[in-house]
């Protein structure tokens, strides 16, 4: 589903790689965190993944697509396979919830039909059911980033992408907002999860790709956080 | 494609930004105008050059029925004319020519009078007009030997050398054109920057929605297509207030007034009030479209 060969990224004007040499392969169906320290290069995986960048040397896969060679008006049609959510929920706020998920797929040209029947079933799946006409200012951290997770799974996208879900929320939410990714990486949506909060990776016991200085230095299945002895 | 959120968005956009697409829409307005003007102008000018000759050209008439000049002794004959063309094709001045029938001297003469004043006249038809042989020339200073050599020849009537009169008047006019196209192009350079700013404001303002849409995957024509419609729409109010102000300027100044003062010569009318309404209304969206193009490439690359 996703494959890294040999991929390095210098951003331009920058002598060390924020990526160097990372070959990973992240099959279809896998939850896989990536841990490592702030400027490890986690980020820049993740962009490379959604194709805002391009690697500077080797080669990136991604639902079966090399994205070096894909041409810039295909990577539309590329994100649409991908769903993200990022540690600030980046709702719109002055749209309700519904028009919030609604919105993804409005923007790529699904009919009004289609949208006003799949967004209450998604909002549903996340567990906001009788939310929709809220705005995002009346709910809870929690709550909001389960829009942002409605919304990036709205238009069942096969990989789903999570820049620091949980970075914003307490403890107790932070558990049910990795209940709801681990249902969602059960409908078979390969999850890519990158994240600083231990006890969380500790807790779910799966695929652990850990980066530092732009290297893979471990990628253990059923992995922790920190280095095991 | 469901446009629905185009739509709201195209709405809500010029909501947003009314002041600036004011600002668009009357530098448009007043730079198109001057544009059309200009275009109006020039085509004044073609119009009295094809009836008085241009700068560039002498006029030799030749005889018909009732001329009554010394080498005139009724109509021009065939070997006459031919004795004529000889010598203008021979003369080094000349750059070429080309010959005006009498029914064609008709049609133009005919533009200057309304048929009401014509139909009083019966008389007065294609046969009452001269055959002429309009002459080009390679420098407008020298004209004295082709103008002596066909003056005395037989079937020569008399040579038509109009340009002393109409020098100051194509002076001016040429001034009026190049005025107006001047002060238009600033005021383009104007309305390209206001776009640019206007697209700039917009940009950021819907910075995080521009945002969800590259990540959910939104085309970049879907992205930049609110920004496309709302160039548009200013090009077009832009684009009919200045064919509106052109169209009063022909209708009160052209003809209601100066056609009514000064009939000497032929003034523009609706072919080229066509003509400068084209040219505002491709001018027009092309000033809008093109920095928005530019610059949505900028601002929303996926």
């Amino acid at each position: 589903m996703i494959r890294f060969e040999k991929v390095t990224k210098t951003y331009p004007g920058q002598a060390r790689a924020a990526l160097e040499q990372v070959s990973v392969d992240i099959e279809k169906g896998d939850f896989v965190f990536l841990v490592g320290a702030s400027g490890s290069g986690k980020s820049t995986f993740l962009r490379l993944v959604l194709r805002e960048y391009r690697p500077s040397q080797g080669k990136v896969y991604v639902a079966g697509k090399e994205i070096n060679r894909l041409a810039s008006w295909k990577v539309p049609r590329l994100r649409r396979q991908i769903g993200t959510v990022f540690q600030d929920f980046r709702l719109l706020q002055n749209k309700t919830v519904s028009e919030n998920v609604g919105f993804a797929l409005q923007v790529i040209g699904k009919n009004k039909s289609y949208v006003d029947e799949i967004v209450p079933e998604t909002l549903e799946l996340v567990g906001l059911e009788g939310k929709g006409d809220r705005f995002p200012d009346e709910l809870s951290g929690g709550e909001q980033q389960r829009v942002a997770i409605a919304r990036a799974f709205v238009n069942r996208p096969m990989i789903l992408i999570a820049d620091e879900p949980t970075g914003n929320l307490d403890p107790n939410t932070s558990v049910g907002i990795m209940k709801l990714l681990d249902r969602i990486n059960r409908t078979g949506t390969t999850v890519l999860m990158a994240t600083h909060d231990a006890g969380i990776v500790d807790q779910m016991r799966k695929r652990v790709i850990q980066l530092e200085d732009g290297r893979v230095v471990r990628d253990q299945s059923g992995g922790v956080y920190g280095h095991q002895n | 494609m469901q446009l629905r959120y185009v739509y709201s968005e195209l709405g809500q956009g010029l909501r947003r930004n009314l002041s600036m697409h004011l600002a668009v829409i009357l530098t448009l307005f007043v730079s198109l105008t001057l544009v059309g003007l200009g275009v109006l102008l020039n085509g004044q000018v073609k119009k009295a050059e094809d009836h008085f000759g241009s700068l560039l050209q002498i006029t030799v008439f030749l005889c018909n029925d009732s001329a009554t000049s010394p080498n005139c002794t009724g109509e021009v004959t065939q070997a006459q004319k031919d004795q004529i063309i000889k010598v203008v094709e021979d003369n080094p001045e000349v750059a070429g020519y080309h010959m005006e029938s009498k029914q064609e001297a008709y049609d133009k003469a005919k533009e200057l009078f309304s048929d009401e004043y014509l139909s009083r006249i019966d008389s007065f038809g294609p046969q009452s007009m001269r055959e002429s042989v309009w002459i080009d020339l390679k420098d407008k200073d020298e004209y004295q030997g082709i103008k002596s050599a066909v003056q005395g020849l037989d079937g020569v009537s008399h040579v038509r050398d109009q340009r002393a009169v109409l020098e100051p008047l194509y002076n001016a006019l040429d001034a009026l054109t190049y005025g107006a196209i001047g002060i238009a192009v600033f005021l383009i350079v104007a309305a390209l920057l206001l776009v640019a700013n206007t697209i700039r404001l917009a940009a950021f303002a819907r910075r995080r929605e521009i945002g969800i849409m590259r990540l959910v995957g939104a085309s970049s024509l879907y992205i930049s297509l609110p920004f496309l419609l709302e160039a548009l729409v200013t090009a077009a109010i832009g684009v009919a207030l200045a064919i509106g102000a052109l169209g009063l300027f022909m209708y009160f100044g052209v003809h209601e007034k100066i056609q009514q003062s000064v009939n000497f010569m032929p003034w523009i009318g609706m072919p080229e009030f066509l003509n400068a309404a084209l040219w505002v209304a491709v001018l027009g969206p092309l000033l809008t479209l093109i920095p928005t193009l530019v610059l949505t490439r900028k601002y929303l690359k996926v």
